[in-house]
């Protein structure tokens, strides 16, 4: 177990710079040497489990809008959801299933799942158009695990596995529990991305910001600061593990808890399943790395904007995506299982009712924290140990935007 | 805008026994967690206490009664009775956690949405 976290990972104690925060110029650094050129992660297989089914997600800091698909041969795909005729969007539902072929709303150019041009309608009036040269512009993709991952560089030439490293390794093989069924909290928020990247990577905030919802069970009377229990550093990804109570109980006026709970054998507040469904995912030998007793979770963040959150009842994932300097999309999924009765609805929904308070209350500090940092009153942020991952992020993030390439940039997180 | 349960003409509000809770269908009783959450977040603590302090007491009977219907599929009066013991679980997050209709300093209303894959 390490002790000294800042250390560990070779980083500097000294204040960080809050211009990136709330620099344009930054911004677009962002957008050219991180967002266009590394993986970025688009959910999981489970979302286009059958052949014919498709998800469309948006990059908005790319202006990219994606099509990912599963065609016959189980293979999937991304493409540009542009029309090649004049560049309407082909497909203008956010998830569905259509057989063999997309038709664009616009003018009904078709298109097959795998990207193929089948039929321009009217197609005497053209001009002799190639078909098979008007394809939908095909996006690098490639599954790790389960999850679905493009980068959007035609030119990449650093593979998935490669882009994730050590990170991919350690991570590999997890038996995540409800992969195929989620819930998903979305918001928009007025602030800058790495104010939500930070908002989920450190838990000194937990017994102070959370002190009603979770505070109680991610601190206690021996640990009131809920100190980090493991950091591990992959190029430019990193795991941590928080601190749980395990001897946490809800207060004897939490009636509804206590219902909720009733006939549960749970890890702990975080916890979308009973204890021997999640009994494997325990076992992993890197979840809960340090195999600690007092442990909650472990935040894993795949760089720039994936956290792959695993707890001991469950797995959740966080999604940050950059509209502009000062505007960002959150969505974190929570993979639950299936209700089969009212008792297990019920528990469900004072599970996600929980999650959905912890969230806003996070949510409405990152545009109180945008507000402070923009101000300028202040230009350094001060941090302490236990807000490593906020200060290595940074510090990766200046790697990649000086780094004329994905390899290099790696290179440099090496 | 605001959902509300309706209740079809000729049929009853909720199943037998539960009358004494038919004032708080039309407002509680809606589909849909990101509805219920909207309802919570949308009243004040004093009617969230109301319906708090009168579901509560009842809300283990009613699970053991409903156990009796499929999850997907109950009668109308039973499927509004469900709905409102669901919504007890988001009421009771002003109760028992926040001690306030909705998270403390929090915009209202906010941006926040709760996308469910089915709704029960």
């Amino acid at each position: 177990m390490r002790s000294n976290f800042t250390d560990a990972a070779g980083l500097g104690k000294e204040p960080v710079s809050m211009e990136p925060y709330r620099s344009a110029a930054y911004f677009e650094l962002e957008r050219d040497k991180v967002f266009a050129r590394t993986w970025l992660i688009m959910g999981r297989t489970e979302d286009v489990a059958n052949v014919g089914d498709y998800i469309v997600k948006e990059v908005e800091i790319c202006g990219a809008s994606i099509l990912i698909t599963r065609a016959a041969g189980d293979k999937i795909r991304a493409f540009h959801n542009v029309c090649s005729h004049r560049g309407n969007q082909v497909v203008w539902e956010d998830k569905g299933s259509r057989k063999t072929m997309f038709r664009c709303p616009y003018h009904n150019w078709t298109y097959g799942n795998d990207g193929r041009l089948l039929a321009i309608s009217d197609e005497k009036m053209f001009f002799g158009v190639d078909k098979s040269k008007c394809g939908l512009e095909p996006i690098q993709c490639d599954v790790w695990d389960g999850w679905i991952f493009i980068n959007l560089n035609p030119d990449n030439k650093v593979g998935l596995r490669d882009y994730l490293g050590d990170m991919g390794i350690f991570l590999s093989d997890i038996p995540y529990p409800n992969p195929g069924r989620s819930i998903k909290i979305q918001a928009h928020l007025k602030c800058n991305w790495k104010f939500l990247i930070d908002a989920f990577s450190e838990s000194y905030h937990i017994p102070v910001l959370h002190s009603k919802t979770i505070g109680p069970s991610f601190s206690s009377p021996d640990h009131p600061a809920s100190h980090l229990q493991n950091a591990e550093f992959f190029g430019p990804h990193h795991s941590i593990s928080l601190f749980g109570n395990p001897d946490y109980q809800p207060e004897e006026a939490q009636l509804v808890e206590i219902l909720a709970y009733k006939g549960m054998a749970s890890e702990n507040v975080l916890a979308a399943n009973q204890s021997d469904e999640t009994e494997a995912l325990r076992a992993h030998k890197s979840v809960n790395p340090g195999k600690s007793e007092t442990w909650s979770m472990d935040i894993n963040e795949i760089f720039p904007n994936f956290h792959l959150d695993i707890a001991g009842g469950g797995f959740w994932t966080h999604e940050i995506w950059p509209i502009t300097p000062d505007y960002s999309r959150y969505e974190m999924r929570f993979f639950v299982p299936k209700p089969e009765n009212v008792r297990a609805a019920f528990h469900q929904e004072h599970y996600i009712a929980r999650l959905a308070d912890v969230v806003l209350e996070d949510l409405a500090n990152v545009e109180r924290t945008q507000k402070g940092v923009a101000s300028r009153a202040k230009n350094f942020m001060i941090l302490q140990d236990n807000e490593v991952l906020i200060r290595r992020m940074m510090d990766t993030l200046d790697k990649f935007t000086v780094s004329d390439n994905l390899e290099k940039a790696l290179e440099e997180c090496a | 805008m605001r959902n509300m349960a309706t209740v079809p003409a000729g049929e009853r509000a909720l199943p037998a026994g539960f009358e004494e809770l038919e004032e708080f269908v039309a407002y509680w009783a809606v589909a849909g967690q990101n509805e219920r959450r909207y309802q919570r977040c949308d009243t004040t603590m004093d009617e969230i206490k109301r319906f708090y302090d009168a579901v509560y007491p009842r809300a283990d009977e009613a699970m053991a009664y409903l156990d009796k219907f499929p999850l997907r599929d109950m009668p109308g009066p039973e499927a509004r009775l469900m709905r409102m013991v669901l919504s007890l679980a988001q009421a009771s997050m002003s109760v028992e956690i926040q001690g306030g209709a909705r998270v403390p300093n929090a915009p209202w209303p906010d941006t926040v949405k709760i996308l469910t894959t089915e709704t029960l």
